[in-house]
């Protein structure tokens, strides 16, 4: 190194003792002080189930499928698995019904996988002519109450529906061929 | 630029195409050149583009189309900043057995991409040393994911072949940096052959991760999802991916998109470049060991993310950007935040690089340190702060206006010396032109609905979309499909980038390679794709264990 160096050095040190100085502390001794979250934060999500319909909007939207459809007998449900969430809340866009709600959680960690899985079950209906179960109860009221006329063909899967519209059409027509 | 001079660019292009081969077909859509020639006359064309029209080479790309149209495609991109204009040249291949020519000789910069078509559509090149670079060494040889008559979700047995570590029988050293840089805490491999101080070679190896996301983007995903898991591509420039892949398919649809929207990405956009470029500076101060610079870059970054936070609602990966708009507005409230917080940001940074600059160590190590002279840079076709630092004017925010970017006056900084201060000054400038932008755009928000209503997507249509990430120039090439993208190409800024390493390092001392590899900011997480690299003729290749990727 040569002779004028050092000097130079001490003085940015100084120059770089003197910004510190002027800033004071910037940590904080999180996690026992407030964590630095705005109150726009995305967190954790939360589904009412008093308002859920169960209709799969946001298991659609959902970009990393951690809300999950599952059809099993005769039940609907709706998984959340935060172990796959993104934080993007796309679901609250979509629900027709305001029943996902957004928080500002984010410390989940946890040692036992149960507690990042939140399932809202649903009773489905039966189709009248097959017997399938297809939408869920909530959903069929919400479809009645949004459109009325719907009540008259509303207890048919769309499978059966479809058949239904199509022979009757054939019907009409004269035809006699039954559309399966 | 005037409609006429735009007729007339367009006229030299086709005129110099119709020369080499009379019946091209052509289209003009957006900004972009479409053209259709035969494989036979593909390096005639490229030869003209690229050295006669003095383009650059964006990237190049394959596709499966034989469900389609019956065969396999090649797409050649080139970009003449200049005029703000894409050139894209498509080329039919044989569906049975896809071979196209090289063009690698003619434009170096396509070594890259090139094998990546080849890993991934199984596209041979005649005339060139071929090699795998995307996939992992086990992956079955006639297996080529982008097919799509390959599941996405198909996992081969992973073979035994393991990598080991065999030594050079070359009397010069080997100094293995990676498989995970040790400041950048990103994984990829470096080997510096050393003769005493002297790096006298280099060879990389990437695409450790390699995810796949194309793929899933054009089997599992559908048009809106597809942004989220662009914005996942990089932790660090998330948001350019979004807004770049978002722009694609606004731009193959013609989509309008609310100015307000516009404006909107744009200053997060600008946002996200400051924390990059702190967040960078940080790491070279680190990295050369003032590690006081490092804390206070990092300081000043703090207030950049969490003005992030409260205008999108998360720190980083911001998720904000649709098809068709944005999905959190900027109220009277936020703006006025904004502007206070970028009041202190920019009063902190000047303070700051004024004290960093003064410092005899920083500048003495990356004076003259990792040169890129700029013919390699031109050649290379590099992007970004790397090409800007080697005296190459290119910035697509300036040259090929996306978003807002045409409402606003900015400075391009250019520096001459392609030396790691030159790129180190890009940067410090840069984040300065950005607080400049954002408030100019603050300043003019525009008022109206940020997201556009109704809006259908056709099918096969394709669009070029570019924008300038903190890195350079990020692409992004889509063919739209039935309720998802048909095929999806990202080039990312550092896959453009790395090949230049190999000149900055090559003569230059050891104890400078960490801030060479450092200063063209790489982002791995973007690039990966590949595996073998860069062989390079009298070195025995030596091997380093490192895991197998999964499928």
């Amino acid at each position: 190194m040569s002779e004028d160096k050092p000097a130079t050095s001490r003085s940015t040190i100084l120059k770089a003792l003197e910004i510190a100085l002027k800033t004071g502390r910037v940590t904080r001794k999180y996690p026992f002080a407030e964590p630095l979250i705005t109150d726009e934060f995305r967190g954790r999500i939360e589904i009412d189930e008093e308002k859920c319909i169960g209709c799969g909007a946001c298991v659609l939207a959902c970009p990393p499928n951690a809300l999950e459809l599952i059809e099993e007998n005769g039940q609907r449900m709706i998984k959340y698995f935060i172990g796959r969430c993104i934080y993007c809340w796309r679901c609250i866009d979509v629900c027709p019904v305001n029943a996902i709600r957004g928080t500002r959680d984010f410390e989940l960690a946890t040692d036992n996988i149960d507690d990042l899985v939140d399932i809202v079950v649903h009773d489905m209906v039966k189709c009248s002519s097959c017997g399938s179960a297809f939408m869920t109860i909530r959903q069929k009221i919400y479809v009645i109450k949004k459109a009325p006329l719907t009540e008259n063909y509303i207890d048919k899967d769309p499978k059966c529906r479809r058949e239904k519209t199509l022979n009757a059409l054939l019907k009409r027509r004269g035809g006699v061929m039954k559309y399966e | 630029m005037t409609k006429k001079s735009l007729d007339h660019v367009l006229k030299e292009y086709i005129d110099g195409i119709k020369s080499i081969y009379p019946k091209a077909d052509y289209l003009f859509s957006n900004d972009t050149l479409f053209i259709v020639v035969p494989k036979e006359k593909l390096r005639d064309v490229t030869e003209f583009i690229h050295n006669k029209m003095d383009c650059y080479l964006r990237t190049c790309l394959g596709s499966d189309e034989r469900p389609l149209l019956g065969h396999f495609a090649l797409y050649h991109i080139f970009g003449d900043d200049r005029n703000g204009l894409n050139i894209v040249v498509k080329t039919y291949l044989d569906p049975k057995k896809p071979v196209a020519p090289t063009i690698m000789d003619i434009v170096p910069a396509a070594d890259w991409c090139e094998m990546e078509a080849r890993d991934l559509l199984g596209i041979e090149f005649e005339g060139r040393k071929q090699y795998r670079l995307v996939l992992p060494v086990g992956w079955p040889d006639n297996l080529h994911p982008l097919r799509k008559d390959v599941p996405y979700n198909i996992r081969p047995r992973p073979s035994a072949v393991g990598e080991r570590i065999t030594p050079p029988k070359t009397a010069t050293a080997t100094i293995p940096v990676g498989p995970y840089h040790p400041a950048l805490h990103e994984p990829e491999y470096f080997e510096l052959y050393v003769e005493g101080e002297t790096v006298v070679d280099v060879k990389y190896r990437g695409f450790h991760v390699h995810r796949g996301i194309e793929k899933l983007g054009e089997s599992r995903m559908n048009y809106q999802q597809v942004n989220f898991l662009a914005e996942r591509i990089c932790g660090i420039c998330g948001f350019v991916h979004s807004t770049c892949y978002a722009q694609a398919v606004e731009k193959a649809a013609k989509i309008d998109v609310p100015e307000r929207a516009k404006f909107i990405r744009s200053i997060v956009l600008e946002i996200e470049r400051i924390h990059s470029h702190l967040l960078w500076i940080g790491v070279a101060a680190h990295l050369l060991g003032y590690d006081t610079g490092f804390m206070h870059a990092w300081r000043i970054r703090e207030h950049i993310m969490v003005l992030a936070e409260f205008l999108t609602g998360s720190r980083k990966t911001y998720g904000i950007n649709l098809v068709g708009g944005v999905r959190r507005d900027i109220n009277e409230d936020k703006k006025k935040q904004a502007i206070e917080v970028l009041d202190k940001v920019e009063k902190d940074y000047m303070e700051y690089l004024k004290a960093l600059l003064a410092v005899p160590e920083v500048k003495k190590r990356a004076t003259e340190t990792g040169i890129l002279p700029k013919e390699d840079a031109r050649k290379l076709s590099v992007v970004g702060p790397t090409a800007r630092g080697s005296g190459l004017d290119r910035d697509v925010r300036r040259d090929v206006p996306y978003a807002a970017y045409n409402y606003v006056d900015f400075n391009v900084p250019v520096y001459d010396s392609g030396d790691n201060l030159a790129r180190l000054l890009v940067r410090a400038d840069e984040v300065i032109e950005s607080i400049k932008i954002i408030r100019q755009l603050l300043d003019q928000l525009p008022k109206g609905p940020i997201m556009a209503e109704d809006f259908e997507i056709p099918e096969n249509r394709a669009a070029v979309s570019l924008a300038e990430a903190p890195r350079g120039e990020d692409i992004h090439y889509i063919i739209t499909g039935d309720g998802r993208p048909y095929r999806w190409k990202v080039r990312a800024p550092t896959y453009q980038n790395i090949p230049a390493l190999k000149v900055m390092l090559k003569g230059a001392p050891l104890a400078d390679a960490p801030l060479t590899i450092a200063s063209i900011d790489p982002c791995f997480s973007c690039t990966d794709r590949i595996y073998v690299i860069n062989e390079t003729s009298a070195r025995k290749i030596v091997r380093i264990g490192i895991g197998l990727c999964p499928g």
